[in-house]
């Protein structure tokens, strides 16, 4: 028999012994655990779930979850990882990109992935005689980011080299070839499913089949879309069986959903909610990093901003961390730079403009202003897209500040973002009119034919991270490093030749440092240009129940739903 | 009466032809470009101008004179209202803009969507708003009937988003006995074959989608109900007071009829003819006017679903959930006609 000293000595080195196995166990937390539907509450319903021919984020938002690109985003960040490739390498001049495929990976409906789903899939968006290139839907993003269809198109052949290996041939250097290929409208879906489905792929009755975590399983529109975990997804079983996006359109109401329990996770919250969930212990807060830019820009056909002194003077007129703080709070940061500080090419260097009213004041005088700005003069005749004269050359019209009709993600509160503008502006004697210049279609409208003849608010997202999808798309453009820049009417005719030069070499030169170096030179020069007035970045924040954990919001691309795990 | 119906019924074919005109042509006097709506604010302009060529938006409006001027007759009505309209005739409301799929798709599931809300919310004000118009006119200038008005009056004037927010909040988020929104909790699978979830669960023997449809019916239904509630009661009580005033009340009640049967069986079903007329111009108004409580309630109807599409420039859901509407808020309104025969024997159709 033990003596009792004996026992209890025995319980003690066990207990140490078991203590210390413990602790030198593979992981000191519990694993997270498994199982449950995810909930989230949006504002709106995914247009299609075809992701090559929508550009809404809703629709991505659902289909990155079923598809996957060649190449991925890493999370948390813009970098581009290898998804459905392992691999993606460039000869000496970056004119070919070799890439390997995974192996052993298959779509939801049994297909294999292989070379000839990725050559279908990119034909498919390129040629538009190819079959399954129907008229109705515009492969928007093919054209944007590859230069164009058929013959346009910057890769003008797909080469399947074996079964699990492709090549793309370019007909120039595209340095941010992997970073387009990682975009979520690049995902590859399963030929059979497009066949089967035809033009209906992509809608409520067929979905979207691919090789992602999730399958699709229902779509009831304006009301919800399900995906269910998919067991045989290459990178392992997600956490929780399935997601559910919840259509709640009032922003209130999506508040209240996530906290009577009926939704975990929800974005495009209230700042009045944001900090309601900050002090709330059964939610917490989430943001997205910022990928995006809110400016305020100039109609350049007004003789008055054609000075680089008016410009200046308005620049200083404002007080930008006065607004980030007011109506961005915590989520917010000024703007210094166009490309946001987490895009590489953000120039730190860059002194930015001091609020300083005093100095506007001076600049306004210095220009020929001494008693301010009021009205301004139109310096050539504006026409709409009909053709007819809408301003005449000389007309004098007052200075007025549009505004935009709708919440975007860079503009929480646009209109009242434009009365504190327009208040700061008025202590500088710069006095503008604040203008509705109707509904978002109508803005976009007038936008686009160069018709917002003052100042004018406006912001960009980015698409795939790199400064080429800030700089070249806005102030680029040319096709050869010796065509003439001409005002572009969407830019607010705004047109600087050096940038668009420097905006092509960085395009097609494939050495990352000396983009960098040529991207911050862009930076630089917009900045001492005045070309536009950069306000500030928005880190968007997403609200969640405390039951869930694993959630990673992404600055581009589809957010990583497979480690999300729910509290029972 | 059948031939009454017979008139009514054909009369709806140049009322609907006018109601396709009108929507047209105000769309259309809307500044904003629907591709550029349909494509974004950094759509290039060669895809602009071939969206509005797919789609035929660049085509004239109503007559193509070009074509008529070059002796192309049958080209003169290639317009985009010809157009729309001869889809029409065969059954075919077009393809949304922003949706790109069959409106029509869209319509079978949403219509039923704001049916179902819609009737349940004029149950709501029908079974709650006579009895109160009914009990007023009885009780009148006591208490009962100050505080009743009171209510009613209360319910007119109360903001439906603002009433919307207070019962989530109260019912969902404190309480939690009901859910905040939408038909169905993700949760309950349903066979779905008409779309109206109350007769699908019954079809189909689905008794917790049952359940759990009519507990998402209850807080956007009393939302929505609210005001027809209020008005109901309110045109209740007057005509009643009416009514009880004309001689044939004065003589039942001298026959030393009992005040209940002078109320129900004299006074009411006279009572009853303006409310009727109110019932169904409050039922057409609600199928087409509950966008704030599918906002709120994320019900998925048609009232928002038009608000975004015009808002879009979606011109084809605009046409086709319009001229749905337009439809049946005639129909209503001729039930509300037929049921005036049965009210009152002295009107006869003929």
């Amino acid at each position: 028999m033990f003596s009792k000293r004996a026992f209890f000595s025995t319980v003690v080195v066990l207990t140490l012994v078991l203590t210390v196995l413990g602790a030198c166990g593979p992981a000191g937390t519990p694993p997270p655990p498994k199982g449950g539907t995810f909930i989230f509450g949006r504002g709106g319903d995914s247009v299609q779930l075809d992701p090559a021919i929508v550009t809404d984020g809703e629709s991505f938002r659902v289909t990155g979850q079923c598809l996957e690109p060649l190449y991925q985003y890493d999370k948390g960040s813009t970098r581009p990882i290898p998804a459905l490739a392992t691999e993606c390498t460039p000869n000496a001049n970056a004119t070919e990109w070799t890439c390997k495929l995974r192996q052993g990976v298959k779509f939801h409906d049994g297909t294999p992935f292989n070379a000839d789903a990725v050559i279908f899939n990119f034909e498919r968006w390129r040629f538009t005689t190819n079959p399954y290139h129907y008229p109705s839907q515009v492969f928007e993003y093919y054209e944007a980011m590859w230069g164009g269809f058929d013959d346009d198109s910057l890769i003008t052949k797909i080469e399947k080299l074996d079964d699990y290996t492709v090549k793309f041939v370019l007909k120039e250097p595209l340095a941010p070839f992997l970073a387009n290929l990682a975009m979520d409208m690049f995902a590859i879906s399963s030929p059979e499913a497009i066949k089967k489905c035809g033009e209906k792929y992509g809608m409520p009755e067929c979905g979207c089949v691919g090789t992602g975590p999730f399958k699709f399983k229902e779509w009831v529109t304006g009301d919800h879309i399900t995906v269910v975990a998919n067991d045989e997804y290459w990178g392992g079983r997600p956490n929780i069986d399935a997601i559910v996006w919840k259509v709640i359109p009032d922003d209130s109401a999506r508040f209240l959903a996530l906290k009577s329990g009926d939704i975990h996770a929800l974005e495009q919250a209230t700042r009045e909610d944001v900090l309601s969930a900050l002090s709330d212990p059964n939610l917490y807060v989430l943001a997205r990093p910022a990928l995006n830019t809110a400016y305020l820009a100039f109609n350049y056909k007004i003789v008055e901003f054609q000075d680089k002194r008016v410009r200046e003077a308005v620049a200083h007129a404002i007080n930008r961390q006065a607004i980030v703080e007011n109506f961005y709070g915590k989520y917010g940061e000024v703007a210094t730079n166009f490309l946001p500080p987490m895009v590489w090419g953000h120039n730190p260097d860059i002194q930015d403009w001091t609020y300083d009213p005093e100095l506007s004041k001076r600049l306004l005088a210095e220009a020929g202003f001494p008693n301010g700005l009021s009205e301004v003069t139109i310096a050539e005749d504006l026409k709409d897209k009909e053709g007819n004269v809408v301003y005449k050359a000389g007309e004098k019209i007052p200075l007025r500040l549009y505004y935009m009709p709708v919440t975007r993600f860079y503009y929480p509160s646009p209109k009242q973002i434009a009365e504190a503008m327009a208040a700061d502006l008025a202590k500088a004697n710069i006095n503008v009119t604040l203008e509705l210049a109707g509904d978002w279609p109508t803005y976009l409208g007038l936008r686009r034919t160069g018709l917002l003849v003052g100042l004018y608010m406006l912001g960009w997202g980015g698409d795939n991270g790199d400064p080429d999808n800030f700089h070249g798309y806005f102030f680029g453009g040319l096709s050869s490093p010796d065509e003439v820049k001409k005002p572009d009417p969407r830019e607010g005719w705004y047109a600087n030749q050096q940038v668009a030069t420097l905006c092509y070499q960085a395009l097609v030169n494939p050495n990352q440092a000396e983009r960098e170096r040529i991207y911050k030179q862009i930076e630089q020069i917009l900045h001492d240009d005045v070309a536009r007035i950069w306000v500030a970045h928005n880190n968007t924040p997403l609200i969640f129940s405390k039951k869930v954990s694993g959630y990673v919001p992404q600055p581009v691309g589809a957010d990583y739903y497979e480690w999300v795990a729910i509290q029972p | 009466m059948f031939q009454y119906i017979v008139r009514r019924l054909i009369s709806l074919i140049p009322t609907l032809l006018g109601v396709t005109v009108v929507v047209f042509l105000f769309l259309r006097l809307i500044p904003g470009d629907p591709a550029v709506a349909m494509l974004g604010e950094h759509a290039s302009e060669e895809n602009v101008a071939r969206i509005r060529e797919q789609l035929g938006f660049n085509r004239p409006l109503f007559l193509d004179v070009e074509a008529l001027q070059r002796g192309d007759l049958a080209g003169l009505f290639d317009s985009q209202y010809f157009r729309f309209l001869g889809r029409l005739l065969q059954g075919d409301l077009g393809s949304s803009v922003h949706y790109r799929r069959p409106v029509a798709d869209d319509l079978k599931q949403r219509f039923p969507a704001t049916v179902e809300l819609t009737v349940f919310a004029m149950l709501v004000a029908i079974v709650v708003g006579v009895p109160v118009g009914i009990i007023s006119a009885a009780k009148r200038n006591s208490l009962l009937d100050s505080v009743s008005m009171i209510g009613a009056l209360a319910g007119v004037s109360m903001p439906i988003f603002w009433l919307g927010l207070m019962e989530i909040m109260l019912f969902a988020v404190f309480l939690k006995i009901l859910p905040f929104g939408g038909r169905l909790d993700s949760s309950i699978y349903l066979e779905v074959r008409t779309n109206f979830y109350l007769i699908d669960s019954l079809i189909t023997g689905n008794m917790p989608a049952l359940g759990d449809s009519l507990k998402h019916l209850i807080l956007p239904s009393l939302a929505l109900g609210t005001i027809p509630m209020a008005i109901i009661a309110r045109m209740t009580r007057s005509s009643m007071l009416d009514v009880l005033q004309q001689d044939y009340i004065r003589t039942a009640r001298a026959k030393g009829l009992r005040e209940q049967a002078v109320l129900f069986k004299h006074a009411l079903r006279n009572a009853l003819l303006p409310v009727v007329t109110i019932v169904g111009l409050q039922t057409g108004i609600l199928l087409s006017g509950a966008i704030l409580t599918e906002t709120i309630f994320a019900w998925p109807g048609i009232g928002k679903w038009i608000y975004d599409a015009i808002a879009g420039r979606d011109y084809p859901i605009v046409q086709g959930g319009t001229l749905v509407i337009a439809f049946v808020f005639v129909m209503i309104n001729l039930l509300v006609d037929i049921s005036y025969a049965f009210l009152d024997p002295r009107i006869h159709y003929e």
